[in-house]
């Protein structure tokens, strides 16, 4: 008798703790979730009449060209840095819908490369990005790709690339 | 390398092997090993559960087998609390409550495995058909594994010593559909009074995966599909296994020798510097074939295992010789001021774009005793790496690492009802990092002078880190129910990787940076568990709470790389307050005698506490699921162990995200398993059939390498699995 009740209490206080931790659990489980991070990417825009380049420009060497596009971010923006290489082997494309006519694959003799990043003022949310670049006289003609990469403070990112040419 | 009509012939000649052998088996009784392990597995896993304060789960490989997937994470996935990050469809990482990489180790007899933990693009160099039994610690083992262990432990047991007096072993047949892989395995073991053998050679090979969709989206860059491929995906495998030995009443020693070839190709629209487009003339010809970018890794590991009695000791030596060999190979693509096209001089081969050599010699001493109460084991282990790189391009600089750890660990039966633990660590590392200088001359300009320099990308660094971890549980079994509880800390000592980086990632176009101020990673622990089990029914419930004062991140910057990184984001890493809590749960219902139901769930929640992240969670944080299975096993005649299995999988949507990653959505898969042991003549056949996915949803996978590139989860996959057990002489 005495043994069945010491049993009997043993499972009693079994099942005090599993009421104790499950309900703990649930607790813990529906406290959180209302967490007010940024989660979005910033926003490349070429839409504007006056942005350049956009897919399929054409640029002679020797000219300055001025990039401009409109860049915006429902919190802070970053920085965001502008790359041009060439695409003579045909190994990039763009994320824009349409595509352009391309010349035949081709070896690089002296390609262009331009690489550059500006930091953009802080806690901007609207940023309109200008900047002046002058394509040597001496390089390779032929199919380029123009990154356009963009960053927010947090550290999302937006890529934009552009098939362009070279004459 | 092994080309791939040669790996059909291996593949063919091991078959025909099999047939041959089993013509000469005579015996009716052709399960040696597998009885005894079928025994030791029950005993051994319930008394587990009882008389460890850690939430370990324990499976079999007749588990591996009903689940079987293309890597062994991923048959292991069903466990709750176990996820993978999957590379493709050959290779995957642990992923244990959400930690992964170099938080979670992987000891395969008694060895930790040392391969290239740090990268989501290296597969785990595991044979899953050489796996018998693992253990899976749901919690920071540092006080047993030492440095790595923070986040739990994959403890892949040895293999049962045959019985005395037998010679014979096993076929294994894999077929999948959704990458028409081929596979098997072969095994032969014998053993006379004392001395033993034990043989195996895996093969495999397989395609470019299918996926449900024509069209996927990598980044902003459209790519089209041909016939649903993910182009350049397939790969295969060659793995060669040995273990021999003395196996005596109070003396054993065992070799072990092991040696895992892969090859894989990488998704090859998105490797380099940004989306790439290939030839798909020439990627779409052949689904089988593995053009670049792809990875050859060949794992070699040497071990021997010695334990003796003296008195009261049980005394063990582990000696261990492990070579780990990864190269990636990739079209040059020139970014900084590299040269456009590649120098003829150069030291290394045209497409080799990595390579990491890393050689790892490891040693260890266990003492087991008991004295009134207390059970108690004392170690002590070392561990000496050497690590060279090569290729064309940079990302983590050469480094020696030297780790020794010396523990205590306490078992005290107090009674019948409960038991403490007790555990004290101590550690030491150090590593030595090398310099690393570019081939190349970089265009630096200073006050309007432009000037051409070798720039070094990697300093001379040393770094020497110590710790000092406890824990403490308790288990209380008073009957059918049993309780557990434990604390602890648990410590990680800084990488390479995470020290010294300064390069690209190929895979994800960014920049990675190292942060030679780390400190050694710090994880405190508490780890609850309540197991009920009733006739008709179980549960099991274990919850967990989580924090590390300074957790190892890499931080996405709002910077860019003008230089070495082209222009792309740069990441750094950084240290941050980390708390994290959360639990599996397992329902168990015995509807009928022959048909049962079970819920297995598992949740988690992380947040970074401090830090440029704050508010964030953690990168590859497993959405919360739940699992309903349904298993019918009838009795049929001349039939053993059938059964018929439905698994639902609700998975859902992870809305927590850091950058780069992507909000998720929910998924809900189907899966389907059946099979049977049968008997043909004299001859025993294990045969499994798996459809997965069955409706071909098209679903993201929030923890696999290929999320970030938005590529789905494979679509439906019919697994054909046989094994073929047979006895040459009793």
């Amino acid at each position: 008798m005495k043994k069945v009740q010491i049993k009997w209490n043993r499972i009693k206080t079994a099942k005090t703790i599993v009421v104790l931790v499950l309900s703990s659990l649930v607790f813990t489980a529906c406290s959180s979730d209302n967490d007010a991070v940024d989660t979005e990417y910033p926003v490349i825009d070429i839409s504007a009449s006056n942005a350049f380049p956009v897919q399929c420009s054409q640029i002679t060497r020797g000219q300055k060209i001025t990039f401009r596009a409109q860049f915006s971010d429902n919190a802070a923006l970053g920085s965001y840095s502008l790359d041009i290489h060439h695409n003579f082997d045909h190994h990039t494309h763009s994320t824009e819908v349409s595509d352009c006519e391309t010349a035949p694959i081709k070896k690089p003799v002296n390609p262009y490369l331009y690489i550059n990043s500006v930091t953009i003022p802080v806690g901007l949310k609207n940023y309109e990005a200008v900047q002046e670049i002058t394509i040597p006289q001496d390089i390779d003609p032929g199919d380029y790709h123009f990154m356009i990469r963009l960053t927010d403070k947090e550290g999302w990112q937006t890529i934009k690339g552009l098939s362009i040419k070279i004459l | 390398m092994i080309e791939n009509k040669s790996n059909s012939v291996l593949i063919f000649l091991l078959f025909c092997l099999a047939f041959v052998s089993k013509v000469h088996s005579q015996n009716t009784n052709s399960e040696a090993k597998e009885l005894e392990e079928v025994v030791i597995k029950d005993q051994s896993e319930k008394r587990l559960k009882k008389e460890e304060s850690l939430n370990i789960e324990t499976v079999n490989s007749s588990f591996i087998q009903r689940n079987l997937g293309g890597s062994l994470m991923q048959s292991l996935q069903r466990i709750p609390g176990v996820k993978t990050i999957s590379i493709g469809s050959g290779g995957s990482k642990p992923l244990i409550r959400g930690l992964s990489f170099n938080q979670v180790i992987v000891v395969e007899n008694g060895i930790k495995h040392e391969g290239q933990q740090w990268g989501a693009d290296h597969g785990l160099e595991i044979d899953q058909y050489a796996v018998n039994r693992v253990e899976i610690i749901k919690g920071p083992s540092s006080f047993i594994y030492g440095s790595d262990a923070i986040g739990g432990a994959v403890n892949i047991k040895p293999v049962p010593f045959p019985k005395k007096n037998t010679l014979g072993g096993a076929v294994d047949f894999t077929a999948k559909s959704n990458n028409e892989q081929i596979g098997g395995s072969l095994n032969l073991f014998g053993r006379n009074k004392n001395w033993f053998f034990d043989t195996r050679i895996t093969s495999q090979d397989y395609g470019d995966y299918r996926v449900p969709a024509d069209m996927v989206q990598v980044y902003n860059y459209n790519v089209p599909l041909y016939k649903n491929h993910l182009r350049n995906t397939a790969g295969r495998e060659l793995d060669l296994h040995l273990s021999t030995g003395f196996v005596g009443e109070k003396f054993q020693s065992v070799f072990y020798f092991s040696n895992i070839y892969t090859k894989s190709g990488f998704f090859a629209n998105a490797h380099g510097l940004e989306p790439r487009n290939v030839d798909i003339e020439l990627h779409d010809k052949s689904s089988r074939d593995i053009l670049m970018p792809f990875q050859e890794v060949t794992h070699t590991k040497i071990s021997n295992t010695t334990s003796f009695a003296v008195g009261n000791h049980e005394l063990q030596t582990q000696l261990g010789f492990q070579r780990n060999f990864r190269q990636e190979y990739s079209h040059y693509v020139n970014h900084g001021f590299m040269p456009p096209i590649y120098p003829a001089a150069m030291y290394a081969p045209h497409d080799l774009e990595r390579q990491y050599d890393k050689e790892v010699f490891s040693a260890a001493v266990k003492d087991e005793f008991s004295a009134g109460k207390h059970q108690f084991t004392i170690g002590l282990n070392g561990e000496q790496q050497q690590n060279e790189i090569n290729g064309w391009s940079f990302l983590i600089p050469a480094f020696k690492q030297l780790n020794a750890g010396l523990f205590a660990y306490d078992k005290i039966q107090l009674n019948d009802l409960w038991m403490l633990h007790g555990a004290l660590r101590m550690d030491y590392g150090r590593i030595e990092m090398e310099q690393y200088t570019d081939w190349f001359e970089s265009e630096i300009t200073e006050n309007g002078q432009t000037t051409k320099e070798y720039l070094k990308r990697s300093e001379d660094l040393t770094k020497t880190f110590k710790s000092f971890t406890w824990s403490a549980g308790v288990n209380y079994n008073p009957g059918k129910v049993s309780f557990k509880a434990n604390a602890g800390t648990s410590f990680r000592m800084p990488i390479a990787k995470e020290l010294a980086s300064n390069g690209v990632n190929y895979h994800y176009f960014r920049f990675e940076k190292g942060n030679p101020n780390l400190n050694a990673e710090r994880s405190y622990q508490l780890d609850l568990g309540i197991d009920w089990q009733e006739n008709k029914w179980s549960v099991q419930l274990s919850p967990f709470f989580n924090y590390f004062p300074n957790f190892i991140y890499l931080n996405p910057t709002a910077k860019h790389d003008i230089y070495y990184g082209a222009g792309n984001q740069v990441f750094e890493y950084q240290q941050s307050e980390v708390m994290r809590y959360g639990g599996e749960l397992q329902l168990r219902y015995q509807f009928l005698k022959n048909l049962s139901g079970e819920i297995l769930a598992e949740y988690l929640y992380s947040e970074q506490l401090s830090g440029s992240k704050k508010g964030y969670t953690l990168p590859f944080s497993p959405p919360a699921s739940v699992l309903f299975g349904l298993n019918y096993s009838p009795e049929i005649k001349n039939l053993r162990d059938t059964y018929f299995s439905l698994d639902y999988r609700f998975t859902a949507q992870q809305n927590r995200i850091v950058p780069p990653e992507k909000k998720t959505a929910s998924s809900q898969v189907f899966n389907l398993a059946l099979g049977t042991k049968l008997q043909a003549g004299k001859q025993d056949f294990a045969v499994s059939l798996q459809v997965q996915n069955v409706f071909n949803t098209r679903y993201l996978n929030h923890t696999s390498f290929y999320r970030l590139i938005e590529l789905p989860e494979a679509g439906r996959n019919i697994i054909l699995s046989v094994k073929v057990p047979f006895l040459i002489h009793q």
